[in-house]
């Protein structure tokens, strides 16, 4: 009896253990596998996710927290559309000039330790330094975009599809391209060397570092890939169908097969323009330039654009961008409009009244002086929840907090192409045509503005560049701008900004200030890449050869 | 169970250890406890030498046969003393048994699977006694083993109410998860209900096992040490009724004194008010803004300001932290019935804890316990046990004040705040203001505004059922199954106001909002549920060979299989809904914007077995081996078993001959020498190994992407071994009353980690940002003590006095590929880093100069030589540049420390007087622990800290340099973590005192057992040089693992226990000073 009782348990053990084996086939019933993305749906799905990837949501979370409102907020920073108080991820201190020269001649220190730009730099990339390194985010982003771009390259052939399969794999290999292009331009513009790579992850890192130089090469290679698949495209409506896969609600309509070539050739006249200094462009680039932008975007141009939403699934409607997160009182919100930016405007312009006002708490904001020496400022930017500001209908808005109108330009846009043209234009000796380019922005714009005559090179290369600041502010060109210009350089070498409008930490505003910026006009590879990556012996060189 | 168990196997054995007598007379008498005098049930009384015994019944009675002449009676119960009575010519015996203080004779279970003395462990196990635990007043468990567990660092980070602990038993041995140790209740886990959860009245012992040779048992889960809970049963006899109803005062903790300075250097007119950039003075906008008219004016690195203006005039000084940080009360009410009959027990208690939170306006946690423990006897050897534990537990403390959330807490805005911002000024509507602009501090936000627009209500219930059956055959073998299911839910539910009509929000764009970047308010639902299930069924088999087998060695075989089956269900459903009407009430569907944030399932299923086979030689000797074999879905289908061997041996010197003979014996009561080898797992996380794409809603249409976290399909599970090297000494000290002997428990313990998982960064370049490895290996080693004397005892008086010591050490010893990993922390900025040869939880940092010519790690200067006499060491140590009057920090990052104590001690004082005067008093040492002081460094960013009034002489010139308090925290880098904030938190408190009066003894009241009075206090008294609330704190959470796919937006009380990251004091709030008095009833 016992014993049959010991065996009857003894059995029932057995018979747990043994079916308890199934069990342990425990799948993350959350997520899809990557084995996944087998069908037309499902890469299409891994395109959508370019979006997912290199745009929001890395491993560090940033201050914002993503690549509209973080990386771009930066580049405002240091163009000096925006001047930041905050000290997270040292971005006050990414904007903080050397020296301020007021009115009085007194100078005013950068207050931060170390107290220039270069040398902060130089501490804060560090791996230690996780996600307090400013440095690490676009080069981050950028790379987990390219990687979706692989990932979609590598899976794009072995896939059956309904109609055309030629039509919809060239619309996906012109998506993965085009966004692969993007990535290395970003890349080549904004780093002293870069990483070219076609392997998804898991694969094996490259550590043949190359020069900005060559990955702006890549990237126009990558762009032009794009341009061959897109022309291999016979079947329209295919493209439209897979198109529009990549483009949710949350996107305007996607461009035509012909204006997404135009996109192309206005990303390869930026990336020509921003990566060489004003002063050394030759004839030759004016006319690449030229040719580009007269094939580029036109004012009917769909373009990569992205809006807002109440759920905020690619960027939120009151902190997407840099202009949403500034559109309020200086008191109230971590980005404050540049007295700068607001100078540039010219007398009458409706996109001021439109956009700004100097009705803000107090008639000025001021600022801690010991976190930063040129952000205090008299103005605030509007946010036009109507889409209409107080200049009235047809004028720009910069700034709509309403769900579904907040803009992010993710890739070039009309105004950029037609101030390209105009830049083109002018150094070409076509000053007439330049100018007609920037009223044209000026006119598309609402800025009510009269024509502009035609005086002689000086005064027209300032007209462009007031309009390149008014018109393209916020876009995350300022700094490209600015490092063009040389304004980013040394007073010392030339560079630097006089005539400056600065708020100094008594409310006194002075009109005639100098500011000397000299900020680092390439950024050195991020260390956290570096520490896991490091560079072969045949790299090109991964930090910029300037040290203070 | 176990106890009766063991009694059985002791009863077992005794009978078989002698001859028959014959018998011809009749002894009877009564058993009573020394402690309290109460009838003693369940004592063996046996004639010594023989088979011949018996049992005292639930009065405390027997009556046995004994021989017709001569003769000694024995009697004996597990945790008390055992006496040998002379017969002689008695016809009836009453004796008291005595406390067993050598504890030598003591049962445990926990680490060994069979119920085994302690005499005869070979590996350390603490265990304590309800009676030993304080009612700290939380009344929970897990605040009440603090200082209790020789060899544990166990610390209360967070004086938030239904916070958890911080446990560290032996080492950090993974990182991956944290040193959270399995919790066991009367031999089930308890998998998904909290610590802090269960009710300390219904405890009756607890016992710990640290290392991985006593954790091997419990296999792939064990390495971080098992705590088992033993609840309290019913015993046979009379009903009992005890009523226990307390109330207490807390107030947190100021230790270092944190405060504001009471002066500023604000731009100011001649009248002393503080005014704007347009030289106004500022006031307060109730009318319009609800904020300050301006900014104030201020330059901190100005080398002439001093902190030296009183706040006159517009904006006079407010006390932030006596406004808003109140004293709050905690109510604790128990009742619990329990009783039994021959073959039946039961044990039935209700009780209520109700904690106010000490922020001014805020919520409370209140939880209810109900806990039930019923025994059967069904057939002789067949006993059949269920227990039952309910708790409900409602929170409804902010959501910003929930632990774990540093940068967001009420505290941490208050610390942010300038003391002349006004939060209790209400606008022209009667509405609070939330920001009430810069000049009340970048950072700072309104707490009386949090509670005016959102309230959380927080509702959990825990449901832990076990079952268990054990039959008893006549010999040999023991069989016992038990299931348990514990369930837990959890539905936390957040309201906001739409506040797009209140003039602040609209002005300042400042509103309350967890998900909403508007001001129009939303619910917001976290809900929660565990279930977990643990099966164990095991048979014990136990051969005497002298008795079962005839043979003439004294040795005894024992053997435990055991096969164990635990399955976990975890699921998260998070959900907000946006723009919520402005009228009332409403409910999340008239929300316009709705959305699911986590759809979250966790399957997790692991089973395995034990086999483990153990002899004793006698009473001197013993060694035991086994292994353990365990299956997972962590570790996927089809994958091989991770096996875990085991083996110990332990040789008591005192039980042989030579040591009667030798005269040791009258000094040194007991000596054992024991040692212990074993491996013990810690599992993947469910999906560790599961390699997804990530998805995300995008305008309608889902997409795909890597991200930034990677799982990795080939991970091991994490494997602990550990050596440990004990001895157990019973010293006899002095005769008389005093010091009559000393119990010393010493253990030396070395482990190491092999296979610890992380996310150990990828290069950016691959596309994602951090990949699971078996990154790390790891190596600690220990030193545990326990000291237990009475220092006085005799028939009325009892002070016993014990030590614990606790010295451990942890250190990375190699990283994969030699990398380094980069942990996130709130340490300044320059976080933790874990690499090869350092400590885990490593800080590193910029030193400030303390001398002028100070030079780097290359011998160079710091300073130039030529430039060496512009700067000077001001009174305070420091090097400052005698024009800016900043202090200097160096270029390189130096190693600071960690936060882990080079050892900690308890000192515990029991006393009792008669049997109604009872008093206790408990020490907590912590020595050299470090806590890195955020807290500090953020207060001195804005100028807010009072530090800034501390005058200092520069150059010959004294003030209160306000540039050289903000060039601290600028030294090096703007918030760069450096070694002045990096302070010594070593502390000694007073953790426990309390006295009791039992007026039932007293004055001999028969309707009572017990009529008690009991009046303690918890952290009375802290002696720290730590300038922080509480040296104890830490802010380091959980969440270990950045990957972890749960949200863990909510969830209080999952906050502590990182591996890592437990030295940064980050606006943690502190533990409290409370004073107790509870009234306890018996009948």
């Amino acid at each position: 009896m016992k014993k049959i009782k010991v065996l009857s348990i003894l059995l029932i053990t057995a018979v747990f253990v043994i079916s308890c084996k199934d069990q342990l086939d425990v799948k993350n019933p959350n997520q899809p596998v990557s084995s996944s993305i087998n069908t037309e749906n499902n890469i299409a799905a891994l395109g959508l996710g370019i979006y997912a990837a290199g745009f929001r949501g890395l491993k560090y979370g940033g201050f914002q927290g993503q690549f509209a409102n973080d990386v771009l907020s930066y580049h405002e920073i240091m163009g000096d559309v925006i001047g930041v108080e905050a000290a997270n991820v040292y971005i006050n201190q990414l904007g903080m000039p050397d020296v301020v020269t007021l009115d009085n001649a007194s100078q005013v220190l950068n207050p931060a330790t170390p107290n220039t730009q270069v040398a902060l730099l130089r501490v804060i990339n560090k791996n230690s330094y996780a996600d307090q390194n400013p440095v690490y985010y676009e080069w981050a982003y950028m790379y987990a975009l390219n990687n979706s771009c692989n990932a979609i390259l590598k899976n794009v052939d072995g896939i059956t599809y309904t109609g055309d399969a030629d039509a919809k794999k060239n619309t996906l290999k012109a998506w993965a391209y085009w966004w692969k292009g993007y990535a290395y331009s970003r890349i080549g513009s904004m780093y002293y060397a870069g990483i070219i790579t076609s392997e998804p992850y898991p694969g094996v890192l490259n550590n043949n570092y190359v020069s900005k130089d060559a990955m702006i090469a890549e990237a126009n290679a990558n762009l032009d890939n794009a341009a061959t698949a897109l022309n291999a495209i016979t079947t329209v409506a295919d493209y439209t169908k897979m198109i529009n896969n990549l483009t949710p609600t949350i996107f305007p309509t996607p461009p035509t097969i012909a204006m997404w070539l135009a996109n192309i050739n206005t990303m390869k006249a930026r990336n020509l323009l921003v990566n060489k200094k004003a002063n050394l462009m030759t004839p030759a680039d004016w006319n690449t330039i030229l040719t580009l932008t007269n094939s580029g975007i036109t004012a009917s141009t769909r373009v990569f654009k992205a809006l807002s939403n109440a759920t905020g699934d690619f960027m939120s409607a009151t902190g997407g961008t840099v202009a949403l997160v500034a559109a309020a009182d200086p008191s109230s919100v971590s980005f404050k409009v540049s007295e700068r930016l607001i100078q540039d405007f010219k007398p009458g312009d409706k996109r001021l009244t439109n956009n700004f006002s100097n009705a803000v708490t107090g008639g000025v904001w001021l600022g801690n002086s010991d976190r930063g020496n040129i952000f205090n400022t008299r103005y605030k930017l509007l946010n036009n929840s109507s889409g209409v500001g107080p200049a009235g209908a047809g004028v720009a808005v910069l700034a709509n907090r309403t769900a579904g109108s907040g803009e992010f330009y993710i890739g070039p846009s009309y105004e950029e192409n037609e101030l390209m043209k105009a830049e083109a234009k002018m150094y070409t000796s076509d000053l007439a045509g330049g100018l007609a380019s920037v009223d044209a922005v000026r006119t598309f714009q609402g800025a009510g503005l009269a024509a502009t005559p035609v005086v002689d090179l000086p005064t027209s290369l300032e007209e462009l560049r007031k309009e390149r600041r008014i018109g393209l502010a916020f876009r995350g060109l300022a700094f490209y701008d600015a490092r063009r210009w040389g304004v980013i350089d040394p007073v010392s070498s030339g560079g630097g900004r006089s005539k400056a409008v600065v708020v100094d930490k008594t409310g006194h505003v002075n009109t005639n200030a100098v500011i000397n910026y000299n900020f680092l006009d390439y950024w050195d590879v991020p260390d956290n890449e570096i520490v896991y990556n490091p560079p072969s012996s045949t790299s090109a060189p991964t930090s910029n050869p300037r040290s203070n | 169970m176990r106890k009766i168990l063991q009694l059985k196997i002791v009863v077992v054995l005794m009978l078989f250890t002698s001859v028959a007598w014959s018998q011809t007379r009749t002894v009877s008498g009564k058993v009573t406890s020394s402690d309290d005098g109460a009838p003693t049930p369940g004592v063996n009384v046996m004639v010594k030498g023989t088979t011949n015994g018996t049992t005292t019944d639930a009065d405390g009675k027997y009556t046995l046969s004994v021989p017709d002449a001569g003769g000694a009676l024995i009697f004996s119960f597990i945790g008390l003393k055992t006496e040998e009575i002379n017969i002689g010519e008695q016809a009836i015996i009453d004796v008291q048994l005595k406390l067993d203080i050598t504890q030598l004779s003591e049962i445990v279970v926990t680490g060994t699977g069979v119920a085994t003395e302690k005499k005869k462990l070979a590996i350390a196990v603490e265990s304590v006694t309800a009676d030993k635990l304080p009612a700290a007043p939380t009344a929970s468990i897990d605040q009440a083993l603090i200082g209790k567990i020789a060899g544990a660092q166990i610390s209360s980070v967070d004086g938030t109410p239904g916070a958890n602990i911080n446990i560290l038993l032996r080492g950090v041995n993974t990182i991956n998860r944290g040193t959270n140790p399995m919790i066991l209740v009367n031999g089930v886990q308890m998998g998904a209900t909290n610590l802090n959860s269960i009710d300390l009245s219904t405890i009756e012992r607890v016992e710990v096992v640290q290392g991985a040779a006593a954790a091997t048992i419990y296999g792939a889960q064990g390495a971080n040490g098992v705590i088992q809970l033993f609840t309290k049963k019913g015993k046979s006899g009379k009903l009992n009724i005890d009523i226990s109803s307390g109330i207490s005062q807390n107030e947190l903790l100021n230790i270092g004194g944190v405060g504001q300075a009471k002066y500023h250097n604000f731009a100011t007119d001649a009248n002393g008010n503080i005014v704007d950039g347009s030289g106004n003075p500022i006031t307060l906008d109730t009318n319009n803004t609800m904020a300050y008219t301006g900014n104030v004016v201020y330059n901190a690195l100005d080398p002439v300001g001093q902190f030296n203006k009183p706040y006159v005039g517009n904006l006079p000084y407010i006390d932030q932290f006596k406004r808003y940080l109140v004293g709050a009360n905690t109510v604790n009410n128990s009742i619990s019935l329990s009783g039994g009959g021959a073959k039946s027990d039961f044990s039935i208690s209700v009780s209520n804890n109700h904690q106010q939170s000490n922020f001014k306006g805020d919520g409370y946690n209140d939880r209810t316990n109900f806990t039930t423990n019923l025994g059967f006897e069904v057939i002789k050897g067949l006993e059949l046990r269920s227990i039952t534990q309910l708790v409900y537990t409602k929170n409804t403390i902010n959501f910003f004040n929930q632990p774990g959330y540093g940068g967001g807490s009420v505290i941490y805005n208050l610390l942010n705040t300038r003391p002349f911002a006004d939060y209790d000024a209400k606008d022209v509507d009667g509405n609070y203001g939330y920001r009430l602009g810069d000049a009340a501090g970048v950072n700072g936000r309104n707490p009386n505004y949090r509670y005016q627009f959102s309230n959380r209500n927080d509702n959990k219930v825990d449901i832990f059922q076990n079952f268990m059956a054990t039959y008893k055959f006549a010999k040999f073998v023991e069989l016992s199954a038990k299931y348990g299911l514990n369930y837990q839910t959890e539905e936390d539910r957040n309201l906001v106001n739409n506040q797009s009509a209140v003039k602040n929000a609209v002005s300042s764009g400042a509103f309350v909002s967890i998900y909403n970047g508007t001001n129009q308010g939303e619910i917001t639902t976290f809900s929660n549920k565990t279930v977990f299930q643990n099966f164990i069924a095991s048979a014990t088999g136990v051969v005497d060979f002298e008795k079962d087998l005839k043979l003439n060695i004294p040795i005894k075989s024992t053997t435990l299989v055991t096969f164990d089956y635990r399955k976990n269900n975890f699921t998260q459903y998070y959900t907000y809904g946006l723009n919520l009407p402005t009228f009332t009430p409403f409910n999340a569907s008239q929300a316009n914007t709705f959305k699911v944030v986590s759809d979250y399932k966790e399957p997790f299923v692991t089973y395995g077995y034990l086999i483990n086979q153990r002899f004793d030689y006698g009473d001197v000797a013993g060694v035991s081996g086994g292994f353990r074999s365990d299956y997972s879905s962590a570790f996927g289908l089809g994958s091989k078993p991770f096996t875990f061997p085991r083996g110990d041996a332990y040789f008591r010197l005192s039980a042989l001959k030579f040591w009667d003979n030798s005269g040791l014996a009258s000094r040194i009561l007991e000596f054992k020498l024991r040692a212990a080898f074993g491996k013990a797992g810690i599992q993947p996380r469910p999906f560790d190994r599961y390699q997804t794409l990530g998805t995300r809603v995008l305008g309608g249409a889902t997409s795909l992407y890597y991200t930034a976290a990677q799982s990795n399909p080939s991970l091991n599970v994490e494997v602990s071994s550990e050596y440990e090297f004990g001895t157990d000494i019973v010293i006899d000290l002095l005769k008389g009353d005093w010091l009559k002997n000393l119990n010393l428990s010493a253990t030396y313990w070395n482990r190491t980690t092999d296979n610890a998982i992380y996310d150990v960064d990828d290069a950016p370049s691959s596309g994602v940002g951090t990949v699971k490895s078996n990154a790390f290996s790891l190596a600690s080693h220990g030193l545990q003590l326990s000291l237990n004397m009475p220092i006085l005892s005799n028939s009325k008086f009892n002070w016993n006095l014990t030590t614990n010591f606790s010295k451990q050490y942890s250190e990375i010893t190699s990283v994969t590929n030699n990398g380094q990993v980069v942990v996130l922390s709130n340490a300044g900025s320059s976080n933790y880093v874990l690499r090869a040869g350092e400590a885990v939880g490593q800080l590193y940092g910029y030193k400030l100069l303390t001398k002028v010519d100070q030079t780097d790690p290359n011998g160079n200067p710091y300073i130039a030589p030529a430039s060496q006499a512009n700067y000077s060491v001001a009174s305070n140590g420091y090097v400052v540049n005698n024009a800016s009057k900043q202090p200097l920090g160096t270029t390189d990052l130096y190693s600071l420390g960690n936060s882990f104590p080079k050892f900690n001690m308890s000192f515990i004082n029991d006393v009792t007087f008669m049997n109604f005067l009872s008093f206790s008093v408990q020490f907590d040492w912590v020595y050299k622990s470090h806590l890195y002081n955020q807290t500090k460094s953020w207060m001195y960013r804005d100028g807010i800290s009072k530090d800034y009034e501390k005058p200092i002489t520069i150059n010959g010139e004294t003030g209160a340099w306000t540039a050289f308090y903000r060039g601290v925290y600028q030294a090096g880098a703007n918030n760069g973590t450096k070694d002045y904030f990096y302070e010594d938190a070593t502390f000694l408190r007073l953790r426990n005192i309390s006295a009791g009066v039992d007026f039932a003894k007293l004055f001999k009241l028969p309707a009572f057992r017990k009529l008690q009075l009991v009046l303690s206090g918890r952290n009375l008294l802290t002696v720290t040089k730590y300038t922080g609330f509480d040296p104890e704190v830490s802010s380091g959470p959980s969440n270990t693992s950045a990957s972890s796919s749960a949200i863990n937006t909510s969830a209080p009380g999952r906050t502590s226990n990182s591996a890592f990251d437990r030295g940064v004091d980050h606006s943690t709030l502190p533990n409290y000073r409370s004073y107790q008095a509870t009234l306890n009833i018996g009948f």
